[in-house]
């Protein structure tokens, strides 16, 4: 497994019409290695910005990040080359109009020869049962099947370590067990965020992420009942005229 | 977000003579077509080039279902587009126009639907490969198509979404209900596609090996 290290990491932004810069993420240090970690807290308590750090798409205001020894500000080729990442609306992450021609978008940098691009692309298709659907339009395919696929086109590059932002928020009940199901057969370090509680409890670790701090890190079970411990809390500071009916 | 039509039409498998021909050969037909619509003036000329785009078209076994819809989707602009014309300079003239169009949008028809994307995508790098004494990464010129394909759907998928939205709420009428919020999905979806493609490390500079 990869060590993925935070060392002192902040993460601050300028908001318009405010003087002081926002905090996203308070000052941390972590250090991760553990196969299954899992990311929990409510949402804008900083998650996907702690998982955007991994391969760069964030910086950090402060601190630095690394990813098996490569720095994800200074060596941002070769953390991407070993960081997959998989979003929550696999439409925004799909580029191409179907799944073959995405994989294979996948393998360019790799694979120069098109003959052999497109055998590796039926091969990660193949792996992944997506093969009938693979030139079919990616709006033909229903949430699982399209989330499954950017997987797919992400893991054709065979990445060290996968992170995935919220991968089950848009999928059915089946769809859900299928990736969950997908996702405990892989060889790849994973890091994921989820609001999927029984997802969050497969995990060998977990961070609970409360207002841009690491409130907890430790055991899936613990965790998600802190969670939960925290939710009931936050929900009880509401007056109940406010709560839905 | 609702299935988008799309402009030109997506790749179609099969083994006939279109699709057989050299991309170079199909790609020099797109820009001649382009080129004459500049060129040619008698809009029966146009409607003749118009009818063996089209025969091409159905010559690759894409189907008329295809053609129509291509041909559909641009139909509310060409209708702007020729009254407006018509009465500014004629029928006649409107017509060339109108048809002229008509022969680009059926010309790259033929060639996207002939033509696997990763081949078009490999033309294309192949095209762009002088322009690397220049410092450019053919590869991103590739990556731009890319996304140029798959954006034109997309904004056009909004587009519909926006229209039933404001619908729904009696704003049909409001161009700015219609506007603003397709100009904000774009600008999103666009900040969405350039964080997906970082992730992906796509669209990156290749790196050049040192020479010893």
């Amino acid at each position: 497994m990869n060590l993925i290290s935070f060392s002192r990491v902040s993460v601050r932004v300028v908001v318009d019409g405010r003087d002081a810069p926002k905090t996203l993420l308070h000052d941390f240090s972590l250090e991760l290695s553990e196969r299954r970690i899992g990311v929990i807290g409510a949402n804008g308590s900083g998650k996907s910005t702690l998982l955007r750090l991994l391969n760069g798409l964030v910086e950090p205001s402060a601190g630095t990040v690394t990813v098996g020894g490569a720095d994800t500000v200074t060596d941002v080729r070769r953390v991407r080359g070993n960081v997959g990442f998989v979003f929550t609306d696999p439409l925004s992450q799909l580029v191409m109009p179907t799944g073959r021609e995405d994989v294979e978008l996948s393998l360019r940098r790799s694979v120069k020869n098109s003959k052999e691009r497109a055998a590796r692309a039926e091969s990660v298709l193949d792996r992944f049962g997506l093969l009938h659907l693979a030139d079919q339009s990616i709006y033909e395919l229903s949430g699982g099947e399209r989330q499954l696929l950017a997987l797919a086109a992400v893991l054709a590059v065979n990445p060290g370590v996968l992170v995935l932002d919220e991968p089950s928020t848009l999928l059915d009940l089946r769809n859900r067990e299928l990736l969950r199901r997908t996702l405990a057969g892989l060889d790849q370090q994973v890091i994921m965020s989820t609001h999927d509680l029984d997802l969050a409890l497969d995990m060998d670790r977990v961070l609970v992420v409360e207002s841009g701090r690491i409130v907890f890190d430790g055991g899936a079970a613990e965790g998600v009942a802190l969670y939960r411990a925290l939710c009931a809390a936050s929900l009880g500071e509401l007056p109940h005229e406010s709560a839905p009916r | 977000m609702r299935g988008h039509g799309f402009l030109i039409a997506n790749y179609v498998r099969g083994d006939s003579v279109i699709h057989r021909t050299p991309l170079w050969l199909k790609f020099l037909v797109v820009v001649a077509c382009g080129t004459a619509s500049f060129l040619i003036v008698d809009w029966a000329v146009s409607l003749a080039i118009f009818a063996v785009m089209c025969g091409l078209f159905l010559l690759s076994g894409a189907g008329v279902r295809r053609l129509l819809r291509a041909i559909w989707m641009v139909a509310p602009i060409l209708l702007v587009i020729g009254l407006f014309q018509w009465w500014q300079l004629g029928g006649p003239t409107a017509a060339r126009i109108v048809v002229n169009i008509l022969v680009c949008v059926v010309a790259a028809s033929v060639l996207t639907a002939t033509t696997p994307v990763q081949d078009l995508l490999d033309g294309v790098v192949s095209l762009a490969k002088p322009f690397r004494r220049l410092g450019a990464d053919p590869e991103r010129f590739a990556l731009t198509i890319a996304v140029m394909l798959r954006s034109i759907p997309f904004i056009a998928g909004a587009f519909s979404d926006v229209r039933d939205s404001a619908r729904a709420r009696g704003l049909e009428r409001n161009p700015r209900a219609l506007v603003l919020p397709v100009f904000i999905t774009t600008v999103a979806y666009a900040r969405q596609t350039g964080d997906a493609l970082a992730a992906r490390g796509l669209g990156e500079a290749e790196e050049i090996p040192e020479k010893s």
